[in-house]
């Protein structure tokens, strides 16, 4: 194999590569609402933004996802008992505040904006993509749409293989931020300018 | 406080990581200096998880099917099923694309959904943006680049070739660039073309001897045997009218009729005047195109309008009566 890589090293990584698919399919397309439960509650942005970010740390450790059925539902779950710890601890939240975290339940129907969340997310990735200066943007849609690898990108426009996965790594940013931004926006209507 | 715990740094070698792994150049080594920044904090396994998510995210909610099942009535329904045959707008693009850079066929059909606006570089250096609800054959030979607009709109810029004359039919209408940007648009009267930088030569081929030299902020309407050439004073009505290009829908003093007809070009969710004495009243604004409702809402304030929203595959417009104005 020209590319040195073993079938251990292989094996790894699509290990890796499958587990943030599921993360990407299951579980992404919901953290927008499952962001907002915590912030309409009063969670600053930046505590939900790490308990968001232990909840994907918990994830890494399970040893298969396979008995998991509805994801998002148990990943919402994580991160309240994440937030009921450490609210406990702290030991200045209102008591009804932590209850109301810790006895919350989901109702198991979904609703609406579960049933769009994956239409919305895709949207919403269309407007980041949409956003990347316009080299980087060449090259992350000729990966991510027309699926080249980097390799092949790299022939296609002549350039090295290093400048290619340094556009993707600005790509990668972009989006990883852009995503979190989202939520901190107001919604949509903002954007509209008034009729006059 | 959560920026002292996961500095900036952190979410930017994540992002690293993410790109090497993304490449073909993984190595032993790479493994290897991985786990080891892994092993220095607990928390980068979940920052890592998080960005290589976020960067399968595009692939992992790419709709191989449409979520809302009713689609409007009417003719588009034919076209929806026949579109839906071709498996998957993306999938199906993409395939034809290949085939268009590794060979013998070089010809490639793409086709967007309504609502799907798709940026599709081609072989020869120039990209199309498509709009919503389009339909365009390419062929790109030795001598020519073709490009067919069976339906819709697209824009196209074009990389410089001088031995090879960049065409877009539409019907008996031909536009014709060296290097360029331009939009050829198909509508029921005729086909629009608008020129955003450069050049472009168009004719019909009813009377390939009429021609017309359209500049950049100029565009035209071409019939099978009249051409109108409209000279805009300044460049901002063709950029408004490629505002679907940024996802937005650029109105300025423009009918509610045509609003709703822009609007329901992206939309399975049709905007429906129910009292046409509304249809002539005029609007400035700029929308996010695929948000008809939060158009609908806007103009509750500017008009006496009540939005009925009963039936799901419509947005009513209708005269507010002297109970809704009081609520």
């Amino acid at each position: 194999m020209e590319d040195g890589t073993g079938p251990d090293l292989r094996a790894t990584l699509e290990r890796r590569r499958a587990l943030a698919q599921w993360v990407a399919r299951e579980i992404m397309p919901h953290e927008p609402r499952i962001r907002a439960w915590f912030v309409k509650r009063r969670i600053a942005h930046d505590v939900v933004d790490e308990l968001v970010q232990d909840a994907y740390c918990r994830v890494v450790m399970l040893e298969t996802v396979d008995h998991i059925e509805c994801a998002h539902a148990y990943f919402f779950s994580i991160c309240r008992n994440l937030l009921a710890r450490r609210l406990k601890r702290q030991q200045i939240a209102p008591f009804d505040a932590i209850s109301e975290i810790e006895s919350y339940r989901d109702t198991g129907t979904p609703t609406p904006e579960e049933q769009v969340a994956t239409r919305m997310a895709s949207e919403r990735v269309r407007t980041l993509l949409a956003g990347l200066p316009e080299r980087c943007r060449r090259i992350v849609e000729l990966r991510k749409i027309e699926g080249w690898s980097q390799r092949e990108i790299a022939d296609h426009l002549g350039i090295t293989e290093k400048a290619v996965e340094k556009q993707v790594w600005v790509g990668v940013r972009a989006i990883r931020s852009g995503w979190d931004a989202l939520d901190r926006e107001p919604e949509a209507a903002g954007d509209s300018r008034r009729v006059v | 406080m959560a920026s002292d715990r996961t500095p900036l740094s952190d979410r930017d070698a994540a992002a690293e990581w993410v790109a090497r792994m993304d490449s073909c150049n993984w190595t032993g080594a790479d493994e290897f200096a991985l786990q080891e920044w892994l092993a220095a904090d607990p928390r980068r396994q979940g920052l890592l998880l998080q960005t290589q998510a976020a960067w399968l995210l595009p692939d992992a909610v790419r709709e191989p099917e449409p979520v809302e099942a009713p689609a409007p009535a009417n003719d588009t329904r034919g076209k929806w099923m026949r579109r839906g045959v071709l498996g998957g707008m993306v999938a199906a693009s993409a395939a034809a694309f290949i085939t268009v850079r590794t060979g013998f066929s070089r010809d490639a059909e793409f086709v967007t959904r309504v609502g799907e606006i798709r940026r599709v570089p081609l072989d020869d250096g120039s990209i199309m943006t498509i709009n919503s609800g389009s339909e365009l054959k390419v062929s790109l030979s030795e001598r020519a680049r073709e490009i067919q607009l069976l339906q819709g709109e697209a824009w196209f810029d074009v990389a410089k070739d001088a031995q090879r004359p960049f065409i877009v039919a539409s019907g008996p209408v031909r536009a014709r660039a060296v290097g360029t940007a331009f939009s050829v648009r198909k509508r029921e009267e005729g086909v629009e073309v608008l020129v955003t930088e450069g050049v472009v030569e168009t004719w019909s081929d009813q009377d390939a001897s009429r021609r017309l030299t359209i500049v950049a902020g100029e565009r035209a309407m071409i019939k099978e045997r009249t051409l109108v050439h409209y000279r805009e004073g300044d460049n901002t009505p063709v950029d408004r009218a490629l505002a679907w290009r940024n996802g937005m829908i650029d109105l300025n003093g423009t009918t509610l009729r045509e609003a709703a007809d822009e609007f329901n070009r992206y939309n399975q969710r049709q905007i429906v005047i129910a009292d046409p004495g509304l249809a002539g009243e005029q609007f400035d604004g700029l929308f996010k195109l695929d948000d008809p409702m939060g158009f609908a809402q806007t103009l509750k304030v500017a008009l006496p309008v009540a939005i009925n929203t009963s039936d799901p595959s419509a947005i009513r417009i209708e005269r507010a009566s002297e109970a809704d104005t009081q609520k």
